[in-house]
């Protein structure tokens, strides 16, 4: 017996053929392959990932009782503190209001003042679409998921996709028929313009490769503290206002730089990522425009 | 192999790389079933099938990625190319053998993976990615090897085609 020769040319093809491949999508010619393919495919994969969570669930209620019992004690003692300063806030948010109106704010500054409390839960799937992911990034120098949401939901490129409440995600990348690929926050290609709730000052979030964030262009003279929580500044139109980032974990500070930046920890684990909510609609915050100042500031 | 049961078979870890150990993290690194099926393939079958599994495996993966379509192709066929052809190392254990093999052959990957994403104009840290990305994929997957060389070699002989020439 006599094994068959080696055809030593099929690397070398297939190589060849991987970096035309590489080429042609750079080019966006295999956009329409790419759709038909996920047409095709993607029931499989959404099928799959119920599959594993159903399976997932079964697994775990036996173990989970007992801890859920401690996490239901926890929670209510978090909802009652939770419940005495919803009522303070309510009597600030009326306040700020009767000042807006007063300005004459929101005619001249349009922001969606209300996001946070509509996308708090479940009941904000009536106004955006809905997701679930169902995959993860499978290059591990990226960090994407694919949700089982897409165009026929009236997802678009660009769109900002948040979960758990006014937490962001990151913005659709691409879009199928049924689903849509997220680029979240944690990519090193994600930029995000934020600011720094207590210091009322602004920077640019970008993501590390081992999944971190990192804050950066603060100026000097402005003091960042570890746990200063960090939201999106809606600056540029690109994202709403007021989502939040993450906290500060730590400052990097270096006396011979011109800014200054800080470690972040996402407020998500973006690795238990399940329910994910697409805006589809915001009010953008003017280009050049300044962050309001802090309850005691006013506007022009 | 013959493309129908192997077509299905690489849907299948595709899926299951992708929806399931993604979310796997161990001491940083997760386990990449796709790569190391292509690789132990090329190892028992030889380098011809092994890397149009690595082709074939690669464009399925492509289109659940969100980076430059061709990258993981080119550095699957590269690792699987690698693995079967010029990393085969005997150390009088098999399983030390498929080890030290894979290593090398998951250290080219992320290389070529590397490479590919600076070309097409992605933000590469080179010393975050090797370290933090690279290095830790590389130790769990070499690990990880022997448990997928096993079955893979019980596929082969199963699918083995005898030839006799005259």
């Amino acid at each position: 017996m006599r094994e068959s020769p080696s055809r030593s040319w099929l690397p070398l093809v297939l190589s060849v053929l991987s970096l035309l491949l590489i080429v042609s999508s750079e080019a966006g010619l295999l956009s329409p392959f790419e759709s038909v393919f996920h047409y095709l495919f993607d029931p499989l994969q959404r099928f799959l990932a119920g599959f594993v969570a159903g399976l997932g669930n079964m697994f775990s209620t036996v173990r989970d009782v007992r801890e859920l019992r401690a996490r239901v004690e926890e929670l209510q003692r978090q909802v009652d503190a939770l419940e005495a300063e919803n009522i303070q806030l309510r009597e600030i948010k009326a306040e700020v209001e009767t000042l807006r109106a007063q300005l004459n704010f929101v005619d001249e500054f349009p922001v969606l003042a209300y996001l946070g409390a509509d996308v708090v839960d479940r009941a904000a799937c009536t106004t955006y679409p809905c997701g679930e992911v169902i995959g993860f990034e499978p290059n591990p120098y990226l960090r994407y998921v694919t949700i089982n949401v897409g165009a026929r939901q009236g997802v678009k490129v660009g769109m900002p996709v948040v979960s758990g409440g006014p937490r962001l995600v990151g913005r659709v990348a691409e879009v199928f028929q049924r689903t849509a690929r997220v680029q979240l926050i944690t990519d090193r290609e994600s930029a995000v313009a934020a600011f720094l709730q207590n210091a009322r000052t602004t920077g640019l979030v970008v993501g590390q490769p081992d999944g971190s964030l990192l804050i950066q262009y603060i100026p000097q003279d402005q003091p960042i503290s570890v746990g200063d929580i960090v939201l999106t500044s809606g600056l540029g139109g690109t994202l709403p206002k007021g989502l939040i980032i993450g906290q500060v974990a730590e400052v990097l500070q270096m006396d011979y730089a011109s800014s200054q930046a800080a470690i972040l920890r996402p407020a998500l684990d973006f690795s238990r990522l399940e329910q994910v909510l697409v805006i589809t609609a915001y009010e953008q915050m003017p280009s050049e425009g300044e962050l309001p100042a802090g309850p005691s500031g006013g506007g022009q | 192999m013959l493309l129908s049961l192997a077509i299905p078979l690489l849907a299948g870890v595709t899926l299951i790389q992708t929806v399931v150990l993604t979310r796997v993290s161990l001491w940083g690194a997760r386990p990449e079933l796709l790569l190391l099926v292509v690789l132990m393939w090329s190892v028992v079958r030889g380098v011809d099938e092994g890397v149009l599994w690595a082709f074939l495996g690669g464009l399925m993966m492509e289109l659940f990625s969100g980076g430059p379509l061709g990258a993981i192709t080119l550095a699957l066929v590269v690792a699987s190319f690698l693995s079967g052809r010029v990393l085969r190392v005997d150390l009088g254990s098999p399983v030390a053998g498929v080890m030290l093999s894979t290593l090398l052959a998951v250290s080219g990957y992320h290389l070529v993976l590397l490479l590919a994403l600076a070309w097409t104009g992605y933000p590469v840290n080179w010393l975050d990615a090797l370290f933090r990305v690279a290095w830790p994929s590389v130790l769990l997957n070499a690990i990880l090897a022997p448990f997928v060389y096993r079955p893979m070699h019980w596929l082969e002989r199963r699918t083995r085609r005898e030839r006799f020439t005259l």
